[in-house]
């Protein structure tokens, strides 16, 4: 709806607006954001740029060193595995595995999540005791263990431990949410907006959101870099992506019976974990900086 | 600014402690280096593959459970001899067969002492009692033992013991006769594989007493070089010497299976240390290449093979069978998995086998042939399967599962879609006994020289369900085959009876044999001794430590005198 | 304080009840034989599985049943582990402690590592040492645990040689089993190799330990940095900086004291986290602990140890949630007050 300029008002920007331009300040945190923007763009076209076929076991050039090294290839530039598959490709293809899925796998949980925070925000009394009760028993079971359950019941794959990891990630959204609602229905803005006759759910979608997005954003970084480690880590257990899927975490325990011969097979997907963790927290690091930078202005 | 630089003092005096607290904690091993050497000097920690069923050799076959019981806590009658494969005396000093070869006397030795441990001191030492209560404890169904712990015993059941045993006979306390059905050229060699072990029927009576029969496979009670202490599944197993041996003294006092399933654990532990022997080693370039450990080897007498369940459709047709025989790339798997260390198989036997023959013609890989058996079989779309890969590492099959994964890419080729399916070892044999599998890549290791225990184990109907015969195969004419051979004696006969038998199984093609491979293991050189055995488990009854290498390791003058002069004794 | 225990009593009560319920719905989806996966009796016949039908009360009503299951786990009747075939009440009164002893070495190396670092960074806020701390957190927070356990065993048990790469004890000590606390059992044992063996276990839980404690470590230093920052800017310590207290004597009266008190809250928070490396770890290090035998499991399909094994973990990480709600109300007067804690 447009409205008139009654008023010469000065414009603000929004508060995410406001929010990046904080967060452009730091170096770090856009080295960070720039590592994961391309981290995110390898993940949604990794079929485009992949060398070689990440899955189909070529057996001429079995075990091959990275490129750099003497008897390394450079057509594999970071070397095989021991099935002959090239490990850049095998990585690339991984992106979409372990940081792609962590990407949607916080976007469902974290819509789930700000739905259940908000309506409980409106809730009172003993309700919402119980329900906090309930949130503190979900939140005090590890992703492991829930994974464990649904794998016991499913059997393993990568899609059963998904979602275990996304009902992991829902009480932390219900959390912040919750409490940021709280707070922002106690301040006068919306008693002011009350007032002028607003619902609980206007003010909700108009008032309330633009003010803690922020929080669900930084809440969202953590949550991802959560997301990939547990992917990862139940990957390594055997739990999630089944070989030949070069899922991280998978790639790494299937060849771990090469780390003394092989070791690049096991250094090369630790690497990329640390890096798509790293740049993650990097992101989320530079956005708590940002919001504290803004509210110390 | 005052203040920082006293705060300086006071976070780095913090910090000096806790790096002093790191610095003594890193010291601690060497101090136990040098403390422990007496305890180190007569332990030896073994690292195994996985854990033991039960500690009863008479009631399994699987190659793991061989290895932490046989030759550690039984003997048998007789024994092969480390030179020729021969047969020669253990715990029968002598033995006389008749003309005819239907009975069989075994003198005992008379100074054999059963193991003294905590739960068990037994007062006598072995008679003809305990060699009789063994061997009826299978034979005799009404015997208290028999049904004990399932009442199965594999190995006797797939050479048709119960048969070809008539009657055993206590002549006196030291000698006993076997009668037997029919002679049998393999009997006596049976009788000295690691499954005919001699129990304590004195200790089975003890536990008859106290109600306790099933302890008897579990807390064992046996002549040999060791006795049990503990044992944690999936951890760890503890032996001590036994120091009434009848043989020889044992050197070690301490013998410790460290059970370690992951490879790469394994050589972890290995390099590290903390392992002075280790089964199956991964990454053999890694050891050999190393001045502290030395790679053993053994020709040892076996077979890897993928098997089809035969019962379950598609795999009761042949025609499919032999599809994935061409479909399969063979010599690939032996470069990969094998590390090119092992032999493409091209019949059951090994080539050392003196029945073998050599089959010129044998299974040519071609995709176009594979391709047109299928459409000829029915399936021209191709079908999905489940394959079964064991979980352990075997010398017959060093990476089931890599293997398993070649086979997948391969088969895709022809339209079959392969799911890859495994179980933690005990569990994936139970339920590979109980016929859930579609096919399987399993192996088989001799027990002995004869070559009739690689047909009737593996293929012969008496073997089904209970014994090696997972393919659930059964073929009369094959049967009758095998007992023709081990009627008699000839060998040129024998030789001509197991080619025929061949050629059965080449026709039929329940499962494909794959590799004939050494058997490998890896240790620290201290150890001395020779523990892998051409047949059957490991021995340890002759190993010993070289007690002066950690104090070479040290580097001191003083030491590597004494240690080179220790070297000198051995 | 009165009204605050009973409201964590009652939260207690709930959340066993709840969780005993989770696990008790968990036999409807176990695929398999329910009884053999409740019992552990894989070999039993026709008229043992009949009793068994009796025992668990299957064809009475669900309450009975639940009822039932209740009555068991207090009695300590557990069922036979379906892979090893010993009473799991004996196997997680082996594994539990293990697991419990590492949990405890690695939290206090996260807090002896991580508070001192965090002060560290808060007081030089904005300067070098501030920058390589924060870099360290992030960095830190950011390994893969079970990389992380690869590559700490390739250095310090293969390279360097300093410590062992698995278990929990050189297996050539044999300490006989009475509390299940290996240190404490090496202590009560008459072992004449007590010293050795309190030495090898000291070398064997060093790596493992210290792996755990890293992720923990990242946060309490930015625990620490931010509670000692916010101290540092609060009215009493200007106040007692004017009354020329030395600046040693105001953190060591101030500071510390109210971070550490915010510390322990997050300990219970952390707590969930903390098992869950501690899990991952005892794989790689093959640390006899409970993590590890329910990870194992898995493989097994041995669903009588999963599904105690999850009954289990999870009391235990309540249980101390509960505990470190209860230490930190009895230090901060002002926890108490709150309507809920959470």
């Amino acid at each position: 709806m447009a409205r008139d300029k009654i008023y010469n008002e000065e414009k603000f920007p929004s508060p995410l607006q406001q929010l990046w331009f904080n967060f452009k300040q730091t170096n770090v945190a856009m080295v960070g954001f720039y590592g994961y923007m391309f981290l995110l763009i390898l993940a949604i076209f990794s079929p485009m740029v992949m060398p070689h076929n990440a899955m189909e076991s070529n057996l001429d050039v079995l075990l091959l060193p990275p490129a750099w090294d003497k008897q390394g290839n450079v057509s594999y530039l970071l070397g095989t595995d021991s099935l002959g598959r090239d490990m850049l490709s095998r990585l690339i293809h991984g992106t979409t595995l372990t940081f792609g899925l962590s990407f949607i796998v916080v976007i469902i949980s974290l819509v789930i999540g700000v739905v259940l925070g908000s309506l409980s925000a409106l809730t009172k009394g003993i309700k919402s005791s119980i329900y906090n009760h309930f949130l503190d028993v979900i939140l005090s079971i590890p992703t492991l263990l829930l994974a464990i359950i649904i794998v016991a019941i499913l059997g393993p794959g990568l899609g059963n431990t998904l979602w275990a990891i996304v009902i992991s990630l829902i009480p932390q959204f219900i959390h912040i949410t919750h409490n940021a609602v709280k707070e922002e229905f106690n301040k006068d803005y919306v008693l002011a907006s009350r007032l002028d006759g607003a619902s609980s759910l206007r003010i909700l979608q108009y008032s309330v959101f633009p003010n803690i997005i922020e929080k669900i954003v930084n809440q969202a970084t953590l949550a991802q870099s959560a997301a990939i480690l547990d992917i990862a880590s139940l990957g390594f257990l055997g739990f999630g992506a089944q070989s030949p899927l070069p899922e991280w975490g998978t790639m790494l325990f299937s060849d771990l019976d090469l780390f003394y011969i092989a070791p690049w097979t096991v250094y090369l997907p630790g690497l990329a974990i640390l890096f798509a963790v790293l740049t993650t927290n990097l992101v989320g690091e530079g956005l708590r900086h940002a919001v504290k930078m803004r509210k110390e202005n | 600014m005052m203040l920082t630089r006293r705060l300086n003092r006071y976070f780095l005096s913090t910090l000096m402690s806790i790096n002093l607290l790191l610095i003594l904690s890193a010291c601690a091993p060497q101090d136990k280096e040098q403390s422990e050497d007496s305890i180190h000097a007569h332990s030896l920690i073994y690292c195994s593959e996985g854990s033991p069923e039960t500690f009863n050799p008479q009631l399994v076959t699987s190659g793991t459970t061989i290895d932490a019981t046989s030759k550690q806590l039984y003997d048998r009658l007789l024994a092969f001899s480390p030179k020729d494969d021969s047969l020669i005396p253990a715990l029968a000093k002598s033995w006389h067969i008749t003309r005819d070869g239907k009975m069989i006397t075994f003198y005992l030795r008379q100074d054999v002492e059963f193991n003294h441990t905590d739960y068990f001191t037994p007062t006598r030492k072995l008679n003809a009692d305990d060699v009789i209560f063994s061997f009826k404890r299978i034979l005799d169904k009404n015997n208290p033992y028999h049904h004990v712990s399932g009442g199965k015993y594999p190995f006797f059941q797939t050479i048709n013991f119960t048969e070809l045993v008539k009657d055993i006979e206590k002549i006196n306390d030291y000698t006993i006769r076997f009668k037997l059905n029919h002679a049998d050229s393999s009997f006596l060699t049976n009788l000295a594989t690691d499954f005919s072990v001699v129990l304590s029927a004195e200790y089975a009576d003890n536990l008859t007493k106290k109600n306790q029969q099933h302890l008897l496979d579990t807390m064992p009670i046996g002549t040999g070089p060791y006795k049990l202490k503990e044992f944690r599944s999936g951890s760890f197993i503890r032996f001590y010497r036994n120091e009434h041996y009848w043989a020889h003294p044992v050197k070690l006092e301490q013998l410790v299976y460290d059970i370690t399933p992951l490879n790469t654990g394994r050589l972890t532990k290995l390099l590290a240390k903390e392992c002075d022997v280790i089964s199956y080693p991964i990454a053999h370039k890694k050891i050999t290449e190393h001045k502290d450990f030395t790679l053993d080897s053994v020709t040892s007498f076996n077979v890897g093979y993928l098997g089809f369940n035969v019962t379950k459709p598609p795999f009761n047709n042949t025609l499919v069978r032999k599809a994935i025989s061409h479909a399969i790339n063979f010599k690939a798997i032996i470069n990969i998995v094998y590390g090119d260390q092992a032999q493409l198989s091209t019949s059951l036997l090994p080539e050392s086998s003196w029945a073998h023959t050599s089959n010129k013609n044998h299974r040519e890989y071609s995709l176009s042939l594979a391709k047109s058996m299928l459409e000829a079989a029915g399936y021209p779309q191709g079908f999905s399967m489940n394959l079964w890969a064991m979980p352990i590492q075997r010398a017959y099959n060093p990476n089931a599962l890599k293997m398993a994964k070649l086979i997948q890419a391969d088969l895709q080729h022809i339209g079959i879609k392969v799911n890859i399916i495994s179980y933690e070892w005990s569990t994936f044999l139970r339920r590979l006994a109980a016929g859930e599998h579609d096919a399987v890549l399993l192996g088989w290791s001799a027990d002995q020289p004869d070559p009739d225990n690689f047909f009737t184990p593996l293929l012969s109907c008496s073997a089904r369900y209970t014994g090696g015969n997972r393919t659930f195969w059964c073929n009369k004419q094959y049967d009758a085959l095998l007992a023709k051979a081990l009627a008699t004696t000839n060998l040129k006969q024998r030789k001509k009876y197991y080619q025929q038998a061949l050629t059965i199984i080449d026709n039929e093609l329940p499962l494909i044999p794959i590799a004939h491979s050494k058997r490998y293991q890896a240790r620290i050189k201290t150890v001395q001794g020779k523990i892998l055995q051409p047949f059957g488990g490991i021995d340890f009854s002759t190993v010993s430590k070289l007690p002066a290498q950690r104090l070479v390791n040290n580097q001191t003058k003083k030491n590597n005198i004494k240690s080179n002069l220790q070297v000198g004794n051995n | 304080m009165l009204m605050f225990t009973l409201r964590r009593l009652s939260l207690f009560f709930f959340t066993m009840v709840l969780l005993s319920m989770l696990t008790f719905s968990l036999r409807y989806f176990f695929p398999g034989d329910m009884l053999i996966n409740l019992s552990g009796q894989i070999n039993a016949n026709t008229a043992e599985l009949k009793q068994l039908a009796i025992d668990y009360k299957i064809h009475e009503s669900i309450f009975s049943q639940y009822w039932q299951y209740l009555t068991n786990i207090f009695h300590g009747n557990l069922g036979l582990s379906m892979a090893s075939q010993l009473p799991i009440s004996t196997e997680i009164s082996t594994l539990l402690p293990a697991t419990i002893e590492l949990s405890i070495i690695a939290l206090t190396i996260a807090m002896v590592m991580g508070i001192p670092l965090g002060f560290i960074a808060a007081i030089y806020h904005r300067k070098k040492i501030d920058n390589i701390i924060l870099t360290f957190a992030i960095v830190g927070h950011s390994f893969p645990v079970f990389w992380l356990g690869l590559l700490v065993i390739l250095i310090f048990s293969i390279q360097l040689a300093w410590f062992p790469s698995a278990g929990d004890i050189s297996l050539l000590f044999e300490i006989p089993q009475q509390t299940g606390f290996l240190f404490i059992d090496i202590l009560l044992s008459n072992s004449p190799y007590k010293w050795q063996a309190f030495n090898s276990a000291l070398a064997h839980i060093f790596l493992p330990a210290s792996v755990v404690a890293l992720a923990p470590a990242t946060v309490f230093i930015r625990l620490a940095r931010t509670s000692m920052m916010e101290v540092l800017e609060t009215s009493y310590i200007q106040a007692a900086k004017t009354k020329g207290l030395s600046f040693i004597q105001i953190i060591y009266h101030h500071a510390i004291r109210n971070a550490l008190i915010k510390m322990i809250r997050h300990i219970g928070l952390q707590f969930a986290n903390l098992i869950t490396f501690v899990m991952i770890t005892e794989v790689i290090f093959s640390w006899p602990g409970i993590g590890r035998w329910l990870i194992v499991s898995i493989g097994q399909r041995d669903y009588t140890a999963i599904q105690n094994g999850l009954l289990v973990l999870s009391i235990f990480i309540f249980v101390v949630h509960i505990f470190t709600d209860f230490i930190y109300a009895a230090l901060n007067p002002l926890a108490r007050e709150h309507n809920h804690g959470s």
